[in-house]
């Protein structure tokens, strides 16, 4: 039986400890570092169209929140609160904003009345949000616009073989896979190592069953992963298309390695000699992650097909992009969901017979 | 407790070799042997860290390790090593564990008080001496006040008063009707501490009895005594040589004899005896190991 105390307990020290070990801390930042620093190098080549707003909602209806909402993710826009009608034609007459929306300060039945100012040369871009107005207005009083207007950005033909080609999102994406097998090769192998070479395993297992240990550790590599994972979406401003998608991939990526880093902690004769070399076993696994992302035909696709890394790349790009390049479904799933199944058996005997 | 032909392998190595033995409430029972003699296979048994190859270990009346769930919480230890997370303060090390055992926090306060760390609580480990370390470990041990105290090598590094304060601590347990197991290199402390030892060799167990029947057993030759004189010199005379206790009568007589020991079979004889070296070649060994 295992006993969820005991359970929480162990990975509260876990958790506690990580921030105390150097080893596990450069681990555990370096890819986040990673992920800041090529997000801020590879520029977004997907400038988006953008457009200058002026604000009057004296009222506080609301109106701004509601037309950025409506213009979504296929328009920047760019709001100014302005005091009244006069400082906003002023902005508008200088070319300060491509157009003003202008609100009474109380609502009427079913809408909110406005002025719209517009200047004379305004861009295709403003006149498109200009259109987006009165469902704003409509929504910003309380009601549902008469018809469901979604605007979504087409990217043009040709251009993007896998939608997510930009250096900054393949890079990021590279890197988070990257951070969780750091995180369940490396971190989770490190902690449990070193447990074992110190003799606090022993002094647990008094107290503890080996399961709930082992638990333990991999609820902490849980933790480490997709709060790393997260962490790296939120610094880099990450578009991720469908997050549930997305973290579900991480999570299944973490799940089917952590019972291989739990072994590696195991077997491996201690902590520093897996963070000296352990490395190098895990660089060529990030690059057959990477390899789904350049390579269409041969051997090598049949060879990503079978591993988890790869379709849980896969997995994370269709969450990432719109577009849902791999249409990677429960093919992908299967395999990573196999290989958990096959760690955590091997795992299961191994610590059976070496009775932890 | 309870061992019942107890055998333990590993590959071709037979840790344990059809082992049996019993101890009772409040006993004080000493485990001696060699390096690789099976004491540590024993403890982890009876701890229910490992399962025995065949024979039957049973503690607190529960089988191990099948019923070690029911007993968790009724047994402790004090490992040979130090494994306390040296990363972490004294304070945090006690509070796991009484998270573990499900015990209030204040507990871990209290042992720490009773292994005289109270003033360190708050500091991290790493930074302990090896008797402050040692401490610890006794201070875990004592968190659940355990029914069965398995002690291996406890007083291995220790300075002589922080050994003498686990000696008087683990009397006292004893007397509050716990069972003490305890291994040990020093034959002394088996010998002031322990009620009844066995000795282990290669995975036997050659002979079970109180300190002084094992001593007895070996007195086959008749007793002798060492003197010290005023001036400094000493002999030893044998009490079954007429002339020498006639000379001691003279001495004694003559009052110049400044002190006298009587000699007779220690544990380390009769442990050499039976196992054909001392432990004490064991620490040679690892001493020429480093």
């Amino acid at each position: 039986m295992v006993n969820l105390r005991r359970i929480l307990a162990i990975l509260v020290k876990d958790l506690r400890d990580t921030g105390r070990d150097g080893r596990i801390i450069v681990l555990l930042l370096l890819p986040i570092g990673m992920a800041v620093f090529y997000n801020s190098t590879f520029a977004d080549p997907k400038e988006l169209p953008t457009t200058d707003v002026a604000i009057v909602d004296s009222g506080g209806h609301g109106v701004a929140r509601e037309l950025r909402a409506a213009a979504g993710k296929s328009v920047k826009v760019h709001l100014r609160q302005t005091r009244d009608a006069a400082s906003a034609r002023r902005l508008v007459a200088a070319n300060d904003v491509d157009f003003a929306v202008v609100v009474a300060p109380t609502v009427r039945e079913g809408s909110a009345p406005a002025e719209v100012l517009v200047a004379e040369d305004a861009s295709p871009t403003a006149q498109s949000v200009i259109a987006l107005v009165p469902d704003a207005l409509t929504r910003a009083a309380g009601h549902e616009p008469p018809a469901q207007t979604q605007v979504r950005a087409v990217a043009a033909a040709g251009s993007q073989p896998y939608g997510i080609d930009e250096p900054r999102a393949v890079t990021v994406l590279l890197v988070i896979v990257l951070h969780i097998v750091f995180v369940a090769m490396m971190v989770v192998p490190i902690q449990t190592a070193e447990e074992l070479e110190t003799g606090t395993f022993g002094a647990l297992r008094l107290a503890a069953s080996g399961p709930e240990i082992l638990a333990a550790k991999a609820s902490a590599g849980f933790i480490y992963g997709l709060g790393g994972v997260g962490l790296i979406v939120v610094l880099t401003n990450l578009d991720v298309h469908d997050p549930a998608l997305f973290f579900g991939a991480a999570f299944g990526l973490i799940a089917s390695l952590v019972a291989f880093g739990l072994l590696m902690g195991l077997l491996w004769p201690n902590s520093n000699s897996i963070n000296t070399y352990a490395s190098f076993l895990l660089v060529p696994l990030v690059g057959l992650a990477g390899a789904v992302l350049f390579v269409q035909s041969g051997i090598l696709v049949t060879i990503l097909d079978v591993l988890p890394f790869s379709q849980a790349t896969k997995l994370l790009a269709d969450g990432l992009s719109a577009q849902t390049p791999f249409h990677a479904g429960v093919g992908s799933w299967a395999v990573v969901a196999a290989w958990s199944l096959v760690g955590y058996v091997i795992l299961a005997r191994i610590a059976s017979r070496r009775e932890i | 407790m309870e061992v019942e032909d107890l055998t333990k392998h590993y590959g071709a190595v037979r840790a344990l070799d059809g082992v049996s033995l019993q101890t009772a409430p409040g006993e004080i029972f000493g485990l001696l042997g060699h390096n690789g003699a099976g004491k540590s296979t024993m403890i982890r048994i009876l701890t229910g860290r490992a399962k025995p190859t065949s024979g039957r270990a049973r503690v607190l009346g529960h089988d191990v390790p099948r019923d070690l769930e029911a007993i968790r919480g009724q047994i402790n230890l004090v490992a040979e090593t130090p494994n306390v997370y040296q990363r972490a303060t004294a304070k945090e090390n006690l509070e796991l564990f009484c998270t573990l055992y499900g015990l209030p926090k204040k507990r871990g306060a209290e042992a720490l008080e009773q292994v005289r760390l109270s003033s360190v609580a708050g500091r991290k480990v790493k930074t302990f001496s090896t008797g402050m370390r040692q401490r610890l470990l006794l201070a875990r041990a004592l968190l659940n006040s355990p029914r069965v105290l398995f002690l291996d090598e406890p007083t291995r590094g220790l300075d002589p008063r922080s050994a003498r304060d686990l000696r008087e601590t683990v009397t006292a347990l004893a007397a509050g009707g716990s069972t003490i197991f305890l291994t040990t290199h020093d034959m002394n402390e088996a010998d002031e501490l322990c009620q009844r030892v066995a000795f282990l060799a290669e995975g036997k167990l050659v002979a079970l009895d109180t300190p002084r029947a094992l001593k007895l057993s070996l007195a086959s030759t008749a007793p002798a005594v060492d003197v010290v004189l005023d001036d400094g010199s000493d002999i030893r005379l044998k009490l079954d040589e007429p002339q020498d206790t006639a000379r001691l009568q003279e001495l004694i007589a003559a009052r110049t004899v400044r002190s006298m020991h009587s000699l007779e079979p220690t544990l380390a004889d009769v442990f050499i005896h039976l196992a054909g070296r001392s432990l004490e070649d064991d620490r040679a060994d690892e001493a020429n190991q480093w």
